[in-house]
């Protein structure tokens, strides 16, 4: 018997797109029940379905009130991530990356950026989730419940000073893919909202899903030609934070071109194995009789705050409080000739 | 398109589509272009309807939708109880279902339930002030209960193309859900004017 079209309140419903390949899905049965697994393990376990698994899903993003819709592929094929991010509102901004190249579409700028990363950052690995890690966070299983008609596990992640922000995130029970997360602030307000509305998992997506939907014709384009990895100029200075947010260490040092600047850029990366900051030092001598003046920046939830100190431009940028990026740029200084990258 | 189908269409909207169905129409969604437009259109209308924000369908249009709808005697009845419950739907439902009309490439639907940031408990619960930042850790966790929390005004910024660089530097060294974040609110901060090209001289500038 056919049904009428019917506008009652229900109508209004959401209704969210959610596909499981077979393949995929019957390979996602663990040898432990899900109940098994601590909330740490729950964190590490999407870390690395984020990271090794292929899926194509719609998202929405929640921040400051503003609401826009993104797209993200996500495939790992012969050891060789290839991602796309696209904005499918708004600025029509697409991120790609292949391997170790990036691309980063700016149509409202008609821009593209293209990096060469080095091939080892291709797969690059996180500091697992330790004492440390619990020293400064608190990482609960506060629920089970369903959403999207997926069963998932609420894992609660709240960090224990105002250095960083704090995770709700919802996470599948059989396929441990967050299908909804927030940042929250130290004061417990969420700041960012990220909820999937459609995923799909397979076992194969095609390269053509990693080329970008907007046409390029007439935009500039700004690469980084020079050599990706750059060992430090030994005459340079090694630049170094006298002091640092507790549970900050430095893990990475590097030197690179990035697309479009003058000259190498000194890349410090400092993280507690939850929240990273990069630290970008270039030269930059102020003219005479003019003061550098400190600057700030956001990018949705993350935060960027730029400096100069001696003669060099110091910024940092970070998924953390304006205050934390402070902090740490404000704490490089340099110090003797720089030590060998990494 | 035949009435069954459409029917059916309408009762998985509802959330009175047995499973089963559900399934079988969700995979027929993801083969069937004019199905899956429809299923769009009918989620954008309830956004048009509620004038929720989120849904940017150009305004005649959006007026011309929600004319038509509210002439329909059927909906007319239900206007006003609706507009009742309007205060209390939430933000994020028709940024999905614009979503779901961007693209179902699915073998099964499902539904979200009313949900926002501020119907989630927060992480952290503070009483008083919170204390100025210090280089030693607090001492004991705080509990996990509720606290309204604030909506906060948009604060996104243009980026420049160096802090797009920077951005996308450091995206290769966050950890895996805080890099989604990040490349997220890359994507969507606030756009530079229509066409604007930065000059090489204010590539510099950190923020605009």
């Amino acid at each position: 018997m056919p049904r009428p079209l019917r506008s009652n309140g229900r109508l209004f419903s959401l209704a969210l797109a959610w596909a499981v390949a077979g393949a995929a899905a019957a390979a996602e049965v663990a040898q432990k029940t899900s109940s098994e697994f601590a909330p740490a393990q729950w964190l590490e376990r999407m870390d690395h379905a984020l990271t090794t698994r292929n899926y194509d899903g719609t998202f929405s993003h929640w921040q400051g009130g503003r609401v826009e819709m993104l797209r993200i592929i996500h495939r790992v094929q012969d050891g060789v991530v290839a991602e796309r991010l696209a904005s499918l509102d708004g600025s029509g901004r697409e991120f790609i990356r292949t391997g170790s190249s990036l691309a980063c579409y700016l149509p409202d700028r008609r821009t593209v950026l293209v990096e060469q990363r080095p091939a080892e950052e291709s797969l690059v690995s996180f500091p697992t989730l330790n004492d440390q890690t619990a020293s400064l966070y608190t990482i609960r299983e506060v629920g089970h419940t369903r959403l999207n008609h997926r069963e998932t596990h609420v894992i609660t992640v709240s960090p224990k000073d105002e250095y960083r922000y704090g995770y709700r995130l919802w996470i599948d029970d059989s396929t441990a893919m967050p299908l909804k997360s927030q940042l929250s602030d130290a004061h417990g307000a969420v700041i960012e909202q990220l909820v999937f509305a459609s995923l799909t998992l397979s076992t194969r997506i095609p390269d053509s899903a990693f080329r970008p939907d907007i046409s390029t014709e007439g935009f500039r384009w700004l690469r980084n030609d020079a050599a990706p990895h750059l060992q430090p100029d030994a005459a340079a200075p090694a630049w170094s934070a006298m002091t640092l947010p507790p549970g900050f260490r430095m893990t990475v040092r590097s030197a690179q071109v990035l697309p479009g600047s003058a000259g190498p850029v000194d890349h410090l990366v400092f993280t507690d194995g939850f929240a990273s900051v990069s630290v970008f030092v270039e030269r930059q001598p102020t003219p005479p009789g003019q003061a550098a003046v400190p600057e700030s920046a956001t990018v949705g939830s993350s935060s960027a705050f730029s400096t100069v100190v001696d003669g060099h431009k110091i910024t940092a940028v970070g998924e953390v409080p304006p205050e934390t990026v402070r902090f740490i740029a404000s704490q490089l200084k340099a110090q003797g000739p720089a030590p060998a990258s990494h | 398109m035949n009435e069954e189908l459409d029917s059916q269409l309408s009762a998985m909207f509802d959330d009175e589509l047995a499973p089963a169905e559900c399934e079988l129409l969700a995979r027929r969604l993801s083969r069937d272009e004019h199905l899956k437009a429809r299923w769009g259109r009918y989620a954008i209308m309830g956004a048009v309807i509620r004038a929720e924000r989120g849904v940017r369908l150009n305004a005649p249009l959006a007026g011309r939708v929600n004319a038509v709808l509210l002439a329909e005697p059927a909906l007319a009845a239900h206007t006003a109880p609706r507009d009742l419950r309007r205060a209390r739907l939430r933000w994020w439902q028709p940024v999905a279902a614009s979503a779901v009309a961007a693209g179902v490439a699915t073998l099964s639907i499902l539904w979200l339930r009313t949900q926002s940031p501020a119907g989630d408990a927060p992480l952290v619960a503070r009483t008083a002030p919170p204390a100025p930042l210090t280089t030693a850790p607090a001492a004991a966790a705080p509990a996990d209960s509720y606290t309204v929390p604030v909506q906060k005004p948009a604060s996104v910024v243009v980026p420049s193309t160096e802090l797009a660089n920077y951005v996308v530097a450091h995206s290769m060294f966050s950890p895996p859900m805080a890099r989604r974040n990040l490349l997220s609110a890359f994507m969507t901060s606030e756009p530079a004017a229509a066409g604007a090209e930065e000059p090489q001289g204010d590539a510099k500038a950190l923020a605009q």
